[in-house]
């Protein structure tokens, strides 16, 4: 015999779920969803395998590097600010020529090989369920960012991964993931079917995710976070299909719109500053460096497109300002002025296509990790700001090569 | 030719398989996608979950001898993945949307008490929920209960009280109106 409680929540639940006569399922779904089931499982038991060999692996690297560990590296922790206190800084341009570089067997910071799919990082290779062009520590696991090219996906989704490496979540439309210079923080965006939200993370799990929702808006007009602006605040753009592309601060709650860009492309917190194009002028685009909290100019150049800034604010990369997709230098320039630093300068064949991808990370304050490209051949480039160039010999399995996990 | 006739004998079994498979789907799918609803609480979850649970129910299609036991092996799918989606849900802070996009379904019958309980309800933790909406939807009794979820009847009772005292503490007010009087403590247990 039931109490009257139970009697209310018998009825409440029939109420509610009486009505709904839906079938939205049909065979060919759920058949669609069992391979798609059937493939992670089939990664997952790859991984299984791969698990145990990494194990063994950086036992057979000891005697040839100091870095080994025991068991699967759960993480790829974010690069680490140089623990050296006063960096020799070198001037001028430096020539990066890939066969005078120095090699070296071992990656600073974490990269991906895009035909394995496997994620390299300082402790070893962990085989991938799919191809990701950004992935980071997130909980017991890892959560990226993955390319799509089948029609009716989403060109970029969320996707988490748990931590046996099996995709257990995700799927939504993103416009990107990025983490703050320390690792304490991460940030991505996804459209829920009606607008987007920006999401700030502690990987750790230990603080809650704070939410930071959008006006509705079509999925086609995507929230791109940029960079971090402070520990847990997040600079994006969103892409605009009316009014174009608006620069908002996302910290939870409703996004704070930042004047003095007309696009955003990335951010510092130590500076409290975000960087990405000021002017279009008939001759050229120019950028700059704008205050995050009233969007007031720091410095402009046009010489320059800005990449990254370092982990600690003191530099931002410059590549060139015509090129969206590739550079033949990067000119590493002082953050709170705009001057030239150092100038890493891509070494080419004659009559040969080359440079340095705009992906890039900062290790610290000290370096930079690129990729450079030379023809059809690709290289994954460690400068360092003393004058220092170094090839990371690790070999991908495929043409497509590495790249960085982590952009900057 | 050995070929061709394996080949035959495969896709005869596939194409049984896929017609048993989708007799079974036609008749009961509106059924498990309201338990699924109760579970979820928004209908794209509630979708994703069905889905997820017919697509293994697919998978080891062959495996299952006992044709009566299908219903109970989705269920046990639903809820699994329900409190493994809810714990990562909440450690990511997803909010799900009540509103369906495209053929909306409304509690016409709701006279507000309905609402409110339902709200309430799906504040419970993942596990108290399923005891609820298979206790008092599927109206299974506590020994089907422990056998879906995994768990001892013990385990059930206790998932049960918990949240029943949890809806009680939620709503005080509002889980009497037949009563026509004051919430007096006790008066549910």
């Amino acid at each position: 015999m039931n109490t009257p409680l139970e009697d209310q929540v018998h009825d409440a639940l029939h109420r509610r779920a009486d009505p709904i006569q839906h079938a939205p399922l049909t065979v060919t779904d759920v058949r669609h969803r069992a391979r798609r089931i059937q493939r992670r499982r089939a990664a997952a038991a790859g991984v299984a395998v791969a698990a145990v060999l990494a194990i063994a692996i950086p036992v057979g690297l000891s005697a040839t590097g100091p870095s080994q560990r025991s068991d699967v590296p759960p993480a790829t922790q974010s690069p680490s600010p140089t623990p050296s206190p006063t960096p020799e800084v070198a001037s001028g341009t430096v020539d990066v020529d890939v066969n005078d570089a120095e090699v070296v067997e071992e990656t600073p910071v974490p990269l991906l090989d895009v035909d394995g799919p496997s994620l390299i990082t300082p402790d070893g290779t962990i085989e991938l369920p799919e191809v990701f062009d950004t992935l980071t520590p997130y909980l017991d696991g890892y959560v990226g960012v993955a390319r799509h090219d089948e029609p009716g996906v989403p060109l970029a989704t969320i996707e988490f991964l748990g931590a046996d490496l099996r995709v257990d979540d995700g799927g939504n439309a993103t416009g990107g993931l990025v983490v703050s210079p320390g690792g304490g923080r991460i940030a991505w965006s996804e459209y829920d079917g009606t607008r987007w939200r920006v999401f700030v993370a502690d990987p750790a799990g230990e603080v809650e995710p704070v939410e930071t929702t959008f006006d509705p808006t079509a999925e086609e007009e995507p929230v791109i976070p940029v960079g971090f602006v402070s520990a847990d605040t997040v600079a994006v753009k969103a892409m605009y299909n009316i009014g174009g592309t608006r620069t908002f601060t996302a910290g939870g709650g409703q996004p704070v719109e930042v004047t003095g860009l007309l696009q955003a492309d990335t951010a510092s917190p130590s500076l409290g500053a975000i960087a990405g194009i000021t002017e279009f002028r008939p001759e050229g685009t120019c950028f700059g460096v704008v205050d995050a909290g009233g969007g007031d100019p720091t410095w402009t150049t046009c010489d320059h497109r800005l990449g990254p800034f370092s982990a600690g604010g003191a530099y931002v990369v410059g590549t060139s300002a015509q090129d969206d997709t590739g550079s033949p230098s990067i000119a590493v320039l002082d953050a709170a002025t705009g001057e030239e630093v150092v100038t890493f300068e891509a070494v080419l064949p004659r009559r040969t296509v080359g440079g340095f991808w705009t992906q890039m990370t900062w290790v610290g304050d000290e370096a930079i990790v690129a990729r450079m490209f030379i023809g059809d051949d690709y290289y994954m480039m460690r400068l360092g700001l003393d004058g220092s160039v170094q090839r990371i010999g690790i070999e991908s399995v495929g043409a497509s090569g590495l790249t960085v996990a982590v952009p900057s | 030719m050995t070929t061709t006739l394996v080949d035959m004998g495969s896709q005869g079994r596939r194409a049984d398989k896929d017609a048993d498979f989708s007799a079974y789907m036609a008749a009961r799918q509106p059924a498990l996608y309201r338990t699924a609803y109760l579970l979820a609480g928004d209908h794209a979850s509630a979708e994703d979950l069905l889905q997820v649970a017919f697509a293994k129910l697919y998978l080891s299609w062959d495996k299952i001898r006992d044709r009566g036991a299908l219903d109970g092996y989705v269920r046990r799918i639903m809820v699994n993945e329900n409190n493994s989606l809810w714990r990562r849900a909440w450690k990511r802070r997803e909010h799900s949307t009540d509103t369906m996009p495209e053929t909306g379904t409304h509690d016409t019958y709701d006279d507000g008490m309905g609402g409110a309980l339902w709200s309430h309800v799906q504040t419970l933790p993942p596990k108290q929920r399923a005891v609820i909406v298979l206790r008092y939807y599927e109206q299974l009794s506590e020994a089907e209960i422990a056998d879906v979820l995994g768990i001892s009847v013990g385990t059930v009772k206790s998932q049960a009280s918990r949240a029943l005292a949890g809806l009680r503490s939620r709503a005080p007010s509002t889980l009497h109106p037949r009563e026509h009087r004051p919430h007096e403590p006790g008066d549910d247990s």
